[in-house]
């Protein structure tokens, strides 16, 4: 191989390269300006888990840990307690709650197979994506952040419509032809 | 082996045993019948009809758990008009069931569920209301959940046929049958056994009430800690708590099946009390207080003051504690001090027992098949509660012959064929009569019974075509026991094995026994020695006796009447937290599992008198392993020889122990006893005519139980209506004290079994 058809096969690649970038300076952009503009999720998008209640404020979830036993990653840790206490004094709806309800986002793989588990429609997965901390342990997640009423929620998102076409950026990718971005 | 007949099952030929029933046959040849109402061990219910078979030449479905094979038999388990039959059962059933499962505490290892699972439909065709009852306690201990019932009958026939309650019962009928109680209350011996067998969450663990699931438990199989039955039993913890005690799988076939009594099954929770004592506690000075300390100083205070006291150290065993911590206290006595000073805090001894026992002992199975079964004393009912469900079940199913000789009604007479009743104290006049008939009228007099009495006993005994049982315990005096224990030819029925079966009062009398050889009797020990190594609390009545001593050392769960005159606590572990062996009643060696960590800073103690022994300069070659313990048991007692921990892996297939039968002894110095014994008692005495209600008097000593452990029956915070109607258990206060509104009630009757005074 001579020394000029390796500098003629590099300068080739560069040239290739560059139209390749240059012509995606006029395009229209898909990076968004987060979190100074909100990011938008899918209807289905599984993000940090909510525990809910019912219409009168008390918990669904009656610690059946029907959740623990689906969880694949074993991060779910729940301690159940009896509540012969009528409705109207109880915590949860039913005669046993769960007093403890961990949920440990450093293993959590967001699966949903809890929420696909759970009998009691207590556990769904929320929209929060935010839960990076600085330090590890603050990963396990009490009662006091999962449930629906304590849950912080960011406002740096935004959830699509169901009329919403949020896939069609992709299908657009598509059409294009630019197979090797997915 | 009797009699093979032909089966064919499914277009393949079997042989069976003549008379064995359709259901264990399919069952044994891999066919699956589903079924809900059969219970091997109890009478033949025929109420769920899941068990459904085509019988040729039968009309209609047969329930195969009716059924007695026959020869010839051609039978068909699995086709679609069975399937049918079967699916339209399980939907009858749900009919009235709610859909509960999340909050049932059955959920994860429920019949009923399992069952669904395989024959049940995903669509509810009834759109009918169901039955909702509320939920209620039926005694502190036992929840009901009405509604989930499915009318089996299992717990009915259990409470009837194991403990002859007959506490609940089935009412109305129909689609109107419950299961209830008369009053609406549980007034009976608390056993739990109808929890244990009902296939539904209706009867449940009222003490484990909504704690978890079960399969987020770790299931430990172990040996009881109260009785002297040994009875296998599943610690499920989580976490380092106990959380509830169940019986292993009636599959599995144990030694006690589903059984258990109520302080095996309810009585855990010790284990992980806050009063359990935290940390090695030394007392500096006389008087002063118990002040928390380290390990570390600790033992070393501890040698140092033992071995000031050289040779006048006394070590005391509680027969509470496992075989490896027993051996090592009398290695301890043996090598470290060097001493004959031993001895085992127990009610009565059982060495008479067996230095002079002239036949085997019995085991439960042989109990349970024994034709004949001789009651001298006792109550089982109440100290040796399988032994007792043996023998109930052994009269009632099987036609066995009872005997029972008491000074009090008990009542398991009920059951007996034939029931002595004795003047009190007179116990020594029924052996002298057993074994010299000349003077049968003499004894029959001191005794309070007719002569004839004795003769219907003597018959009764030589007719006997098959195992004769003879149980006798600390009721009687030790020379009566030396005495008995050596007469097994008085038993001897025509083709006759003579049993004996001792009736010790805990988990581990035996064990303490066959390893504490050579020992001292507690007084003696006690008042030898200057200074005192104990393991376990002694019976309060013992403890006066530790005045004025130069130094205790106390290995204890929590403080007790001996801790208060023990100079250093050391905190020692529960059964749920180590590993050994038990020896019980049977002479079965069998395993202690460890189910959760030491609590607080606990060790076995096994482990602490090692650290001891080693602080004082011994080494006994075992330091962290009690496989090590039990292989120096092993090398050292005759009885043990060559056993080892893999041996007794499967608790189905337990060891018995090789105590030695010594051959007819010369007792003359024992009958002597007896009859000038027999010749103080007057020929006038007062029968004791009331029926001592079993009543859980839990043994209040040494090392479990000082805090008693039914006080968690109200430490529980369940509801409870004002007026407690299971009166005979003895309640108790949240600070251990007795109350006194139910401590009348329990004290019906006139023996305080517990403190029946016992010459040791
Ligand atoms: S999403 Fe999956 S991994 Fe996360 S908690 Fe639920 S089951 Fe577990
Ligand atoms: S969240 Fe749902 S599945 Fe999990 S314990 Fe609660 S009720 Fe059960
Ligand atoms: S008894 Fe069984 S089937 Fe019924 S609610 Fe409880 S777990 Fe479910
Ligand atoms: S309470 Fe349980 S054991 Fe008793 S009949 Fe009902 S389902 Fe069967
Ligand atoms: S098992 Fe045969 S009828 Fe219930």
């Amino acid at each position: 191989m001579s020394i000029l058809s390796d500098v003629f096969k590099s300068t080739k690649a560069v040239i290739l390269g560059m139209k390749r970038t240059l012509s995606e300076i006029p395009r229209e952009k898909w990076t968004v300006q987060y979190p100074d503009v909100p990011v938008t999720v899918q209807p289905r998008y599984r993000g940090q888990h909510l525990l809910h209640v019912d219409e009168n404020g008390k918990e669904k979830c009656v610690a059946c840990y029907l959740c623990a036993a689906a969880c694949p990653s074993e991060c779910i840790y729940i301690e159940a307690q009896d509540d012969p206490r009528p409705y109207e004094e109880r915590v949860g709806r039913d005669e046993r709650y769960a007093k403890v309800y961990n949920i440990d986002y450093g293993r959590c793989i967001f699966c949903g197979f809890c929420v696909e588990a759970c009998p009691k429609d207590a556990i769904t997965h929320g929209y929060n994506f935010e839960i990076s901390v600085y330090n590890r342990a603050d990963l396990l997640k009490t009662k006091d952040d999962l449930l629906i009423t304590k849950q912080k929620q960011s406002k740096n998102y935004r959830v699509a419509l169901s009329t919403e076409d949020v896939d069609s950026e992709y299908k657009e990718v598509d059409s294009v032809g630019i197979k090797f971005r997915l | 082996m009797s009699e093979l007949i032909k089966v064919t099952i499914n277009e393949q030929d079997f042989e069976v045993e003549k008379g064995a029933r359709l259901i264990d046959v399919c069952r044994e040849k891999g066919f699956n019948i589903p079924s809900f109402c059969y219970y091997s061990d109890l009478a033949l219910q025929a109420s769920c009809r899941m068990c459904l078979v085509r019988i040729e030449k039968m009309p209609k479905l047969q329930t195969s758990c009716t059924i007695t094979c026959t020869d010839g038999m051609i039978v068909t388990t699995q086709s679609e008009e069975i399937e049918k039959a079967q699916r339209a059962m399980s939907e009858f059933l749900l009919a009235n069931h709610p859909l509960d499962c999340p909050v049932c505490d059955r959920g994860g290892e429920c019949e009923l569920q399992e069952m669904i699972f395989d024959w049940g439909d995903v669509e509810e065709r009834f759109t009918e209301k169901k039955n909702v009852e509320p939920e209620k306690f039926l005694s502190p201990i036992v929840a009901n959940d009405p509604q989930r019932c499915i009318v089996c009958k299992r717990c009915t026939r259990v409470c009837d046929e194991w403990m002859g309650e007959d506490a609940i019962e089935a009412g109305n009928r129909g689609v109107n049958t419950v299961i209830g109680t008369y009053g609406g209350w549980l007034n009976c011996s608390q056993c739990g056994n109808c929890i244990e067998v009902c296939p539904t969450g209706t009867l449940l663990d009222g003490v484990y009430r909504h704690e978890t699931r079960p399969w987020e438990l770790d299931q430990t199989i172990t040996t009881d800690v109260y009785g002297s039955d040994g009875m296998q039993l599943s610690i499920g913890s989580r976490g380092g708590l106990v959380h509830r005690i169940v019986a292993r799988d009636r599959y599995v076939n144990g030694l006690n099946g589903e059984f258990l009594d109520v302080k095996a099954r309810f009585a855990h929770e010790f284990v992980n009390h806050p009063d359990r004592i935290k940390t090695p506690l030394i007392r500096y000075k006389k008087g002063g207080k118990l002040i928390p300390a380290t390990w570390d100083e600790a033992i070393h205070f501890v040698g140092q003051k033992l071995t000031e006291s050289g040779k006048n150290v006394g070590v005391v065993a509680s027969p509470r504690l496992t075989n490896e911590a027993i051996f090592t206290l009398k290695r301890f006595a043996k090598e470290v001090v060097g001493t004959d000073n031993y001895a085992v805090s127990d009610r009565y001894d059982l060495s008479v027992f067996f230095d002079n026992l002239s036949a085997p002992l019995a085991t439960h199975k042989e109990i349970r098949k024994a034709k004949t079964l001789v009651l001298i004393g006792g109550e089982p009912e109440e100290e040796q509660t399988f032994t007792a469900k043996q023998m109930r079940q052994a009269v009632r199913n099987d036609g066995a012959k009872l005997i029972i000789v008491n000074h009090t009604p008990i009542r398991l007479s009920a059951q007996a064929s034939q029931f002595i009743h004795i003047n009190p104290n007179s116990y020594d006049a029924f052996v002298l009569a057993l074994t010299d008939s000349a003077n049968d009228d003499a004894n029959a007099k001191k005794l309070g019974i007719e002569t004839k009495d004795l003769a219907d006993f003597r018959q009764t005994l030589s007719e006997t075509e098959g195992d004769t049982v003879v149980m006798f315990g600390g009721d009687l005096s030790p020379q009566a026991q030396s005495v008995l224990a050596n007469s097994a030819d008085a038993f001897d029925g025509t083709n006759a094995k003579v049993l004996f079966h001792p009736l010790p009062l805990y988990n581990n009398s035996v064990g303490a026994n066959d390893l504490m050889e050579g020992k001292k009797s507690l007084s003696e020990v006690l008042k030898n020695s200057k200074a005192l190594l104990i393991g376990g609390s002694l019976q309060e009545a013992d403890t006066n006796l530790l005045a004025n001593k130069d130094f205790i050392v106390v290995q204890e769960l929590f403080e007790t009447e001996t801790t208060k005159y023990a100079d250093v606590v050391l905190p020692a572990a529960s059964f749920a937290e180590v590993d050994g062996t038990f020896t019980n009643n049977t002479g079965f060696v069998q395993r202690v599992r460890q189910a959760i960590e030491p609590v607080n800073q606990s060790k076995a103690d096994w482990m602490i008198t090692t650290l001891i022994a080693r602080e004082m300069g011994a080494d006994f070659g075992y330091n962290f392993s009690a496989t090590m313990v039990f292989k120096a048991i092993a090398d050292s007692v005759s009885a043990y020889e060559g056993l080892r921990y893999p041996a007794l892996k499967d608790e189905s297939k337990p060891v018995q122990v090789k105590h030695a039968i010594s051959a007819k002894k010369d007792l003359s110095k024992e009958f002597d006893v007896l009859k000038s014994n027999v010749e103080k008692l007057s020929d006038e005495a007062n029968k004791l005519t009331a029926t001592p209600r079993v009543g859980h008097k839990l043994h209040r000593l040494t090392t479990l139980t000082s805090k008693t452990a039914q006080f968690h029956l109200l430490a529980h915070g369940n509801p409870k209506p004002e007026n407690l109607l299971v009166s005979p258990l003895v309640q108790f206060n949240l600070d251990g004290t007795p109350r006194t509104e139910t401590a009348d009630a329990a004290a019906v009757g006139v023996t305080d079994r517990i403190n029946l005074k016992v010459e040791y």
